[in-house]
């Protein structure tokens, strides 16, 4: 009998085996609503599930023997649905975004919407999945999908390339999860992590391995370079991949890996280590950036790093705070991108070199933008803001004060960073090239997608108990802990014996918004040169001039210097180098010695296996 | 497991038929030796005594060695000396064995055993082409017609691989007392083979030794035994068996159409093959174990068996080998297939040997989605070999 736990995964393949199968009779246009409509009626699907996920009954079902003694079990708790809901749920309002921007695409549009909708089944197959073989499909399935769908423009080079990066990154470290599924049923004789015997075997070493796969999944440092190249990807591609979902796979696995076994302290340590350290190597290396996707994907390297941080503590609220930051992080990084694409179809550039001034022609976007970037760098009143208040009080809380100051220092330089981004795509003068152009707002189905999720930053950024209470609180017992967070409108904190730091920080806010209300009023930005003044920190800038991307770029650079040396991509070029010579200098031998003498090399080998095999 | 065999063999067969009707693969003499070629294997899996048995499948051999020679030109001719020069010794050898091992149920004297585990080992890896004695399959690969070296490495090579399964079956004392010889010999393949092909700039030199890999992988399975390692074998045999007739069809389909090998520098050929391109890309991925390929249903299996063998570190050796192959498979799908088109096609179109080529991509996909379908139907079998 068809049990319900199955409908959202079930849905999402048959949507995908409908755009195949009605591929010639399909408008590009209608392959995209038939897309969307499969992912609503998924996350319809997820929804129905809830009530029972609420109450705290964690549903159970066996569909059939996927391989011989494998069955598809799926068990959906709370960490499961959160993540199904961050598959659908983003999938849907991304897919709607899709319709427009697909509209003018000249081919590959089924291949596209079939990948897509794959990639949601798969994402969704994981977070429910009890068989830790199906886990690995899973997780190589989505992985399969990041590649293609990166290479989606597979005659470009730099997609192509892009794709390949992708591919082995991921795939490489995914052989962590691989030999801990291996070494796990090889103690236990089970795959199904629910399996009691599974618990007592589920040693540092495998946490190890299992951490590794994350990291790669989850653009933890460093592991994460394969995320700016993934940047040539079709923008939704970089918006439900890259930023909702994709890498939100190795974050799962890590609040997984806390019901699977016991969770020792020297893993959190591991994690926090990683987690600060892939934050602040994120956001110097954004600094840098004047490419407004590769911007975005070192933020998403950077935001990655506040959720693992977050799930590191191993406190009931440091999950909850790293579980609402990846939901978080998944609604402003998904609208980020989104406009981003929108920038770039409107504009035919991401380059923020020559953008600027698109406030004015395209508002909406602008607006959209406005309000994920606040959320992303943590300004009051949006769900970033809540997730980094709830970040800091679990630091605290943990007594991990550094992490607190590491935290600090990445909401300031996000910041900064954002600032540059917003003053350069969309305030100051538009370039020569841009000035030329017609420049309008993008489809209605794009606005509406975008409008949907930056909507939804403001709902959790003032009513953060819509989603903590019905969503993250099941998804924290799931994971052993009980519940004693009392959030509030606007993500205050109360519940947890911290009410002292919370009225602490509200008064330094407090403080900190009026010192910027006054310096803005002493300063006071030139009216009607259509500029943005900036500070230059010395001497008063040319007349004519402003701080542009790449002042932000180079001031960065002169800044973080060193820093920009711990990019791991040259060490990795030198071991493929290595690899690859040490293969052709083999090949050399190999011709010259056994192809070209084979009956001296068979003599001789023939001779040595005698050896072999008469010794005891 | 002899009749997933024989059916894998039936429809291959008929697969690289059909394909050859599309791009011409040889003379009238290869059509008869292919068809005698199928029918000794076929024949060969059909008789019931094993020693007769192998002798016909020897026999198959002989014919495929006459298959590369039949192209005619001085290069197959070469690589057919190559192949006869290491068919005839392993032919001799094994069939020796077989002959000192006669039921194979008792375990003879020491110095026969060693001597039968010797011939055993040297004649299989000659057949085979396993490192060190890989010299002839690259030769071959490089000289013979593309569903030529398909037909010997997925019908000629497979099949001798399941009579080796079957003497692991009927003789285990031959695996089993001499773990470590025949476990040098895989891992030299294997690891041997990845590098091999990742020096390769010629597409089917690189397929052919990662053939050669592959079959290491393969001899791990059957060297471990049990259900588990047994079946892991069975299944990565039908495995490679179907993906290289992907992988060699589309790269001959590539061939047809630019007039000359396919090699690293060929670039942006799915811009002009795309289907060809995306069933190379297919059934590579599934070659090498990605899921959802079929591929992954035999590698995990051989996975779980080599870590009951050998525990942590020969996990980690297979991984860092399946490693190695990814690069390889990565770099020929990325340097040949996708990226900017600079080649221009010129041959006619091959739609049926486009299209048969897709269609077992998309089986070993399907297959890999959904294994029950052999798994679940093989499992007596499978059991059987087992025990």
């Amino acid at each position: 009998m068809f049990q319900p736990v199955f409908l959202p995964t079930s849905i999402l393949f048959v949507g995908g085996l409908l755009e195949i199968v009605l591929a010639r009779v399909l408008s590009r246009a209608t392959k995209g609503w038939l897309a969307f409509l499969a992912s609503v009626l998924a996350l319809v699907a997820v929804f129905a599930l809830m009530p029972a996920i609420i109450h705290g009954d964690v549903l159970t079902a066996s569909l059939f023997d996927w391989d011989a003694g494998n069955a598809l079990v799926y068990r959906v708790d709370g960490l499961s649905v959160l993540f199904m809901l961050l598959g659908a749920g983003m999938g849907s309002a991304i897919l709607l975004y899709s319709v427009g921007y697909m509209e003018e695409e000249e081919e590959g549009v089924t291949r596209f919407y079939v990948l897509m909708l794959v990639f949601i089944a798969g994402f969704v197959m994981l977070a429910c999945s009890a068989n830790l073989l199906i886990v690995y499909f899973s997780w190589e399935l989505i992985g399969l999908c990041s590649y293609f769908l990166v290479g989606f423009w597979y005659k470009q080079q730099v997609a192509a390339d892009g794709a390949r990066k992708v591919l082995i990154i991921t795939h490489i470290a995914g052989y962590g999860l691989l030999a801990a599924i291996m070494l796990l049923y090889v103690r236990t004789g089970t795959f199904v992590w629910t399996d009691p015997a599974v618990a007592p075997a589920f040693s540092g070493g495998i946490v190890l391995m299992m951490i590794v796969a994350a990291m790669a999944k989850s653009v933890m440092y460093p592991l994460h370079t394969w995320i700016p190249e993934a940047m040539n990807a079709p923008t939704p591609v970089s918006a439900l991949l890259h930023s909702a979902c994709y890498v939100k796979a190795g974050a799962y696995l890590i609040a997984r890996m806390y019901s699977i076994g016991p969770w020792h302290e020297t893993f959190g340590n591991l994690l926090l280590v990683i987690g600060c350290v892939t934050m602040l190597v994120g956001v110097i290396f954004a600094l840098a950036q004047t490419d407004l996707k590769r911007l975005l994907a070192f933020h998403t390297v950077s935001q990655l790093g506040y959720v693992v941080t977050g799930l590191a503590l191993g406190t009931s609220l440091g999950v909850a705070a790293g579980l609402f930051y990846a939901a978080s992080h998944a609604l402003f990084k998904g609208t980020l991108f989104m406009c981003a694409g929108a920038v770039q179809r409107a504009t035919g550039t991401r380059d923020m070199r020559k953008l600027g001034g698109l406030a004015s022609r395209m508002p909406v976007t602008t607006l959209v933008w406005l309000v994920s970037a606040a959320a992303i760098a943590g300004v009051p009143l949006t769900n970033g803001f809540v997730a980094k208040w709830l970040l800091f009080d679990a630091a605290l809380e943990a007594k991990q004060a550094v992490v607190v100051v590491i935290a600090w220092a990445v909401s300031v330089l996000t910041a900064f960073s954002f600032l540059k981004a917003t003053v350069g795509v969309f305030y100051g003068i538009p370039s020569h090239e841009l000035r030329a152009e017609e420049i309008h707002e993008v489809a209605p189905s794009m606005r509406v997608g975008m409008g949907i999720t930056g909507a939804l930053c403001v709902v959790f950024g003032f009513a953060p108990q819509l989603l903590m209470h019905p969503v993250i609180e099941p998804a924290v017992r799931s994971m052993g802990f009980d519940w004693q967070i009392q959030v509030t409108w606007l993500g205050i904190v109360t519940g947890s014996g911290t009410i002292g730091v919370t009225i602490g920080a509200v008064a330094g806010l407090a403080l900190a918004a009026a010192f910027g209300a006054g310096a803005y009023r002493l300063v006071r930005a030139p009216a009607g040169r259509g500029t943005v003044a900036v500070f230059s920190g010395g001497e008063p800038l040319p007349v004519d001039d402003t701080l542009g991307v790449v002042d932000f770029a180079e001031m960065a650079e002169a800044a973080f210097g060193p820093i920009y040396s711990l990019n791991p991509d040259p060490l990795y070029f030198r071991i493929w180098r290595e690899i690859r010579d040490g293969a052709a200098a083999a090949g050399r031998f190999a011709t010259s010695r056994i192809e070209r003498a084979p009956v001296l090399t068979a003599l001789i080998c023939a001779a040595v296996l005698l050896a072999a095999v008469t010794l005891p | 497991m002899d009749v997933m065999y024989l059916g894998c063999f039936v429809v291959l067969a008929c697969a690289i038929a059909l394909y050859a009707a599309s791009v011409p693969q040889g003379n009238r003499g290869w059509w008869i030796l292919l068809a005698a070629i199928v029918a000794l294997v076929v024949a060969s899996k059909l008789i019931g005594g094993w020693l007769i048995g192998a002798i016909v499948l020897d026999l198959a051999e002989l014919a495929a060695v006459a298959l590369v020679w039949s192209r005619g030109t001085p290069q197959a001719a070469a690589a057919g000396r190559l192949y006869l020069f290491a068919v005839v010794p392993a032919i001799v050898c094994t069939l020796i064995a077989l002959a000192l091992i006669g039921s194979g149920g008792a375990r003879p004297g020491p110095w026969i055993e060693t001597l039968v585990v010797w011939l055993v080992i040297f004649g299989f890896a000659l057949k085979l082409g396993l490192i060190p004695f890989s010299f002839w399959l690259p030769a071959v690969a490089s000289a013979a017609a593309p569903m030529t070296t398909a037909l010997i490495v997925s019908v000629v090579d497979i099949a001798t691989f399941g009579e080796l399964a079957a003497l692991r079956d009927a003789a285990p004392w031959i695996f089993s007392g001499h773990a470590t010889a025949w476990l040098t010999v895989a891992l030299l393949s294997m690891f041997g083979g990845a590098v091999l092909a990742l020096a390769q700039t010629e597409l089917k030199r690189m397929l052919a030794y990662s053939t050669i890999d592959d079959l290491g992988f393969l001899l791990l399975g059957l060297i471990v035994g049990g259900p588990i390692g047994m079946a892991g074998a069975g299944l990565g045999a039908l495995s490679h068996a179907l993906s290289k007739v992907v992988l060699f069809g589309a790269v001959g389909v590539a061939e047809a159409r630019i007039g000359k090998s396919v090699t690293l520098d060929t670039r942006g050929l799915a811009a002009r093959l795309p289907i060809a391109g995306a069933a190379f890309i297919a059934a590579a991925l599934s070659f090498i174990g990605v899921p959802p390929g079929f591929g992954f249903v035999g590698y995990w299996r051989i996975y779980v068996a080599a870590t009951q063998f050998g525990g942590l570190a020969l996990i980690i050796a297979l991984l860092a080998i399946a490693a190695l192959d990814l690069l390889c498979y990565a770099r020929a799908i990325h340097r040949t297939w996708l990226g900017s088109p600079q080649i221009q096609v010129t041959g006619a179109p091959a739609y049926l040997a486009v299209s048969v080529v897709a269609s077992l991509a998309v089986i070993a996909v399907l297959l890999g989605c959904y294994p029950s379908v052999v798994t679940g139907a093989a499992a007596p079998g499978l059991l059987a070999l087992a025990r």
